[in-house]
């Protein structure tokens, strides 16, 4: 992802009030890392398993932060029971960015093609709303949309980025 | 010792803190003791640590009290070096080791019935404070501690295996309840609101 689409990101988190990011870097998005880690607004937290950033996020949410876990698509794999056992069951709204790899638009798919394209069948079967987002111009709108949502539904909610976000 | 023994040590000690439990018999044991609004029961095995550690790293001025038990802890280690990399000096997390899975009804046992030792694991991950008590006297000492002085603490605390819980009327109340009860609570205690409701406060949605 290029620099200036991984500050559209930052900024867009920013502006739709998410102040804390737990974490499991990947290839895609890592660029946000340092621009998270760089703006005092953020509480930023790496973790070493996508299933422990589900959990601390839910911590995070539950004390009135907007909390957002980024991962690898596979991350949603990892994470499947802490999205169930703490996301769905207590409700807690998170934001999920998750990087989705091996889609149709990933321009870095090689081998992942096909392994990994299951997440969105994955996302359905724990009941959590999702978008797949490929171009920067409309970054702002779909995590304004997303956080709005997750707040109404009180569930985690998933952006799985794709196409400019994969360069 | 019994899991109850050093529960009951601790009930009188809470006020204000929060405390986060795994969904373990102590879940049962301690909602029977406290009816504190300020109780997190996080009913799953393997999340209560992580869901505490968040809470911990966002309310930094009051304390945290995560239980856990062996076999939540050992299904979630992932924790641990995040735990002691993050060094809350909030948060206090007790272990209740029993070395066995009781809910399996054959009293199947944990790794730390065999070579594994959870306060020797924690150190290595780098949590300086971790230690294991053997009687309620040294876990009085420990939770007291934990809760009277600044820094992260882990205590494994080695316990019979007993399932007294499945005696116990367990709380009358499903996770939702207790979520909207503990944020209600954060939300008179630490004066700001919790879940966003932007019709409340206005915004076109």
């Amino acid at each position: 992802m290029e620099n200036s689409v991984a500050q559209r990101l930052v900024t867009a988190l920013k502006d739709s009030g998410v102040s804390f990011v737990s974490y499991l870097p990947e290839t895609r998005l890592s660029r946000i890392i340092p621009l998270l880690q760089e703006d005092s607004l953020f509480r930023v937290v790496p973790t070493t398993s996508e299933a422990e950033a589900v959990s601390i996020a839910a911590g995070a949410a539950l004390t009135g932060n907007q909390a957002a876990v980024y991962m690898e698509g596979t991350g949603v794999y990892v994470s499947a029971y802490s999205l169930f056992a703490v996301g769905e069951r207590f409700g807690v709204p998170m934001l999920l960015l998750v990087s989705y790899v091996g889609s149709f638009n990933d321009k870095r798919n090689s081998s992942a093609f096909s392994h990994y394209t299951k997440t969105p069948q994955l996302l359905q079967a724990l009941g959590i709303e999702y978008q797949v987002v490929s171009r920067a111009e409309e970054i702002e709108e779909q995590v304004g949309d997303a956080v709005r949502v997750m707040n109404s539904l009180k569930l985690p909610v998933a952006l799985l980025f794709t196409g400019e976000f994969t360069l | 010792m019994k899991r109850f023994d050093c529960l009951e040590v601790m009930a009188p000690l809470v006020k204000d803190e929060i405390v986060v439990t795994s969904g373990s018999g102590q879940r049962v044991e301690w909602g029977h003791l406290s009816q504190h609004d300020g109780n997190l029961f996080v009913g799953s095995l393997g999340n209560a640590l992580g869901v505490g550690l968040g809470v911990a790293l966002c309310l930094p001025k009051r304390k945290v009290i995560v239980l856990e038990s062996d076999g939540s802890l050992l299904l979630s280690l992932f924790n641990l070096p995040t735990v002691a990399n993050q060094n809350p000096a909030n948060l206090v997390v007790v272990v209740f080791d029993n070395q066995a899975y009781s809910r399996s009804n054959i009293s199947h046992p944990t790794a730390t019935a065999g070579k594994t030792d959870l306060a020797m694991t924690a150190k290595g991950t780098g949590i300086e404070h971790a230690v294991t008590v053997r009687d309620t006297a040294a876990f009085e000492k420990e939770i007291v501690d934990g809760l009277r002085t600044e820094g992260l603490r882990f205590i494994v605390a080695k316990v019979e295996e007993t399932l007294d819980h499945r005696k116990m009327t367990r709380p009358n109340f499903d996770l939702l309840e207790n979520k909207y009860r503990f944020v209600r609570y954060l939300e008179r205690t630490e004066g700001k609101a919790i879940f966003l409701n932007e019709r409340a406060e206005g915004k076109k949605i």
